[in-house]
């Protein structure tokens, strides 16, 4: 176990948890349903998102004992049928409304067990789940090709004309009947919507007008596969060629193994609806050529080329060195869709060289470190406020529209909140734009502690801008309450004129703060000012209204104070 | 380091996202995962030259990049949301330095909060704070960015923490804070938007055994 972890760490997949059968049933469903369920030990790993050939048991055994040098690299073969011997499968131009794309292969006389049967299935599901980002851009469809006979027929119909009996029914079922079958099925409903409200639905037929698949919803019962399945014929549909041609090339990579000759698909022909054709799956190797030096160079290391092609090869990229020694040559296999880019490459001979013996070295970039001084501003002013008595709060900057507008007293459309178009909860569904509400429910949170409560914030709260390249942006206030049995403004006031004093703002109307009274929504009538510094007003303090206070859940009087710190800076 | 400024929560999915190469189809930039805004829904303002480059990289490929060949949609990239990590605002720093008329190497840093759509437990909230750091300079590589990482976590004797920082010599880090870290491997790992990638994994004397306590790499060129 811990030997297989270790390769899972230096290859770069992540052995999440060992169990069995019998574990997991007994976590989910409690002991005595786990009786008699298999006691093997599984493996969980979790494989990096990018790596579609790591997700069934055939690929990732493949890449480990390549990675360990146990085995070469198999080489994919596509085979050509002769002219009129292979099977084709005609797009009619209906489909463009719907699933325009589709691609199609046969693995011949292959042999299933029951493993690699759900093996195959699971992989289908995986994909499914991945790549395919749930059948919303492709769908597989795999079928007994002993069952049928080409060439088929991918074409879109109305609903009303579609009939045939879906996989594991007993009867036949028209299109609608189907969408209404599976509303409750727990598995496919979330595929429904796909074609739900199309006026066609995408089908699949043989040439005797046998359905095959009604993608991306289910396949035909009649062709279906089993462990005895000796050929078959693979289809996927959707709405992005290019991932539908990497989903053929990893299904028919990865269980092309148990063809009578191994690593070896039979071609498919595909005929566009403008009569052009063209042969799946395309199983391209590309070459690449990539200098010893950047390699080399980019990680830290200094290889010779031909120990990096070694390293790339034991990678699945199949590399020697060409010209004077100074390039490598890589070819790259369809199972490795996710490299793009030489940095991809990089990372292939830096896994194989092994993360953990590279050298660590510091960079010898001089630069000059700064704090942003809004950051040093709100640190400073933290220190003092927390010397004055004050202590600390950091609040959620998601909450509820009534947070900060019904609470308070005001409009939610007077308030310029940003608001949040998929909250999870009630509770995030606005960008608070006052630090108020947070510090209110704190106090609610923690009213058994002795009074008075002294809290303060120093953070950041979001409003809409029209000025922005973005449509809002952040203000940073400062916000401070008082809680107790008597609302303290005399001190709310004291902590405004200290922070004043801090910031060197002398308390005179030319070119320092003054306080202002005036009314507030939040506030208690007659006991609210507005304060002005730097030419505009910057925030307001005051007691708080006693219809604020209960709302919040509190039971005392409060005052508080709120300024916007960001024109001090 | 210098601190980087990073006041903005909302983000168009064009700097959070596309920007850092994450194609428009990815699962994270799924309604689950990120908070997207009703209002305002949309950046009214994209850098129209870098769009245009960036959406040829995403679906033709460019700069020795296959590209992923989708149709990328501005519509989607202007989609406004609150920031999933603090890389954007790392995007946007290194968007400015390539402006610059000379270059210059950078060392930027950032600690703030980022939002993700999640379900609250005990492990997880849907705000929390992020570190974050880039280095940009001419000749770095993969033992310089492991060097770094092995400073700055050495450095570190705090209790707790929260989640994340991101550095970047031309790479993130990112990382939980523990105490007295001595023992630090790296694991392979995969971002859209470095290659190569690596999660950062420390020994933790509690619990007796190796925990990832960040996440790194080199940006995509």
């Amino acid at each position: 176990d811990e030997e297989f972890n270790e390769l899972c760490f230096e290859f770069g997949l992540e052995l999440d948890e060992i169990t069995s059968e019998k574990d997991i049933i007994s976590k989910e469903k409690g002991e005595e349903k786990a009786k008699g369920a298999s006691d093997t030990i599984l493996y969980k790993i979790d494989v990096p998102a990018n790596r579609y050939d790591l997700l069934c048991l055939e690929g990732l055994v493949r890449g480990l004992q390549v990675f360990k040098e146990r085995i070469s690299l198999p080489r994919y073969e596509k085979i050509i049928p002769a002219q009129g011997e292979g099977q084709r499968l005609i797009i009619t131009e209906e489909t463009v409304q719907v699933r325009p794309h589709a691609v199609a292969a046969v693995l011949r006389n292959i042999t299933f067990t029951k493993e690699r049967y759900d093996s195959f299935i699971d992989l289908q599901e995986k994909l499914h789940q991945n790549i395919c980002r749930r059948r919303a851009l492709v769908a597989i469809g795999t079928h007994d090709l002993d069952t049928i006979s080409g060439p088929f027929t991918y074409t879109a119909k109305a609903p009303s004309e579609i009939k045939f009996k879906p996989l594991n029914q007993s009867q036949e079922y028209s299109a609608s009947q189907i969408m209404d079958l599976y509303k409750t099925d727990s598995h496919l409903r979330h595929y429904l919507h796909l074609i739900e409200n199309k006026p066609l639905y995408p089908v699949i037929y043989d040439s005797n007008g046998v359905v095959l698949s009604m993608p991306p919803i289910i396949n035909g019962d009649h062709t279906k596969i089993s462990v005895n399945t000796r050929n078959v014929f693979i289809e996927c549909t959707g709405t992005d060629i290019t991932k539908a041609k990497i989903v053929l090339d990893i299904i028919v990579t990865m269980f092309s193994e148990y063809c009578e000759k191994p690593f070896s698909v039979e071609a498919a022909e595909v005929v566009y609806p403008n009569g052009k054709t063209h042969i799946y799956p395309e199983l391209a190797y590309r070459k690449e050529k990539v200098k010893p030096e950047l390699i080399n160079k980019k990680i830290g290391i200094s290889e010779t080329p031909s120990s990096l092609a070694k390293l790339l090869t034991r990678m699945c990229l199949k590399s020697h060195v060409t010209g004077n020694g100074n390039n490598i040559e890589i070819e790259i296999p369809p199972t490795r869709a996710d490299i793009i880019h030489a940095c991809d490459i990089v990372e292939d001979a830096a896994i194989a060289y092994g993360y953990n013996n590279i050298q660590m070295t510091i960079p010898k970039t001089y630069t000059i470190a700064n704090q942003l001084p809004l950051n040093k501003l709100t640190e400073l002013l933290r220190l003092d406020l927390a010397a004055a008595g004050f202590t600390e709060a950091l609040t959620f900057a998601l909450c509820s529209q009534e947070d900060i507008a019904d609470k308070l007293g005001m409009d939610i459309s007077a308030t310029k909140a940003v608001r949040i178009a998929n909250p999870k909860t009630a509770e995030f569904q606005v960008a608070r734009t006052t630090l108020l509400p947070g510090l209110l429910k704190t106090i609610a949170a923690n009213r058994k502690m002795p009074l008075p409560l002294k809290l303060f914030e120093i953070s950041d709260i979001v409003v809409k801008d029209p000025n922005t390249d973005v449509g809002a942006r952040n203000y940073r206030h400062f916000c401070a309450i008082y809680y107790n049995k008597s609302p303290g403004f005399e001190i709310i006031h004291g902590l405004l004129d200290r922070v004043m004093q801090l910031l060197e703002v002398p308390p005179n109307e030319e070119n320092g703060y003054t306080i202002k009274a005036t009314e507030g929504s939040a506030f208690f009538p007659g006991r609210c000012a507005e304060i002005f510094a730097k030419g505009q007003s910057i925030g307001k303090l005051g007691v708080l209204h006693p219809d604020v206070i209960t709302k919040f859940e509190l039971t005392m009087p409060c005052s508080a104070l709120e300024i916007n710190i960001e024109p001090f800076v | 380091f210098t601190e980087m400024p990073t006041d903005n929560f909302v983000e168009s999915s064009f700097w959070n996202f596309d920007a850092l190469f994450q194609p428009q189809q990815h699962p994270a930039r799924d309604q689950h995962d990120t908070f997207f805004l009703q209002d305002p829904a949309e950046a009214p303002e994209l850098p129209a030259g870098y769009m245009a480059k960036v959406k040829k990289v995403h679906s033709q490929g460019g700069y020795g990049s296959q590209g992923y060949k989708y149709e990328w949609r501005v519509e989607e990239a202007r989609r406004n949301l609150l920031r999933t990590h603090t890389t954007s605002a790392s995007a946007r720093m290194l968007y400015q330095l390539a402006r610059q008329e000379k270059f210059s190497p950078v060392k930027y840093f950032s600690i703030d909060r980022v939002f993700r759509n999640e379900s609250l437990d005990a492990t997880h909230l849907a705000e929390f704070h992020q570190v974050e750091g880039v280095v940009a300079d001419r000749g770095l590589t993969l033992g310089h960015l492991m060097g770094i990482l092995r400073q700055f976590f050495t450095k570190l004797g705090m209790e707790g923490g929260t989640q994340g920082c991101r550095g970047l010599p031309r790479a993130p880090l990112t990382s939980p804070l523990f105490s007295g870290i001595t023992q630090l491997r790296f694991k392979p790992a995969y971002n859209p938007y470095t290659e190569p990638s690596m999660e950062v994994f420390s020994y933790h004397e509690g619990l007796k055994k190796w925990v990832e306590v960040g996440n790194s790499g080199v940006f995509r060129p």
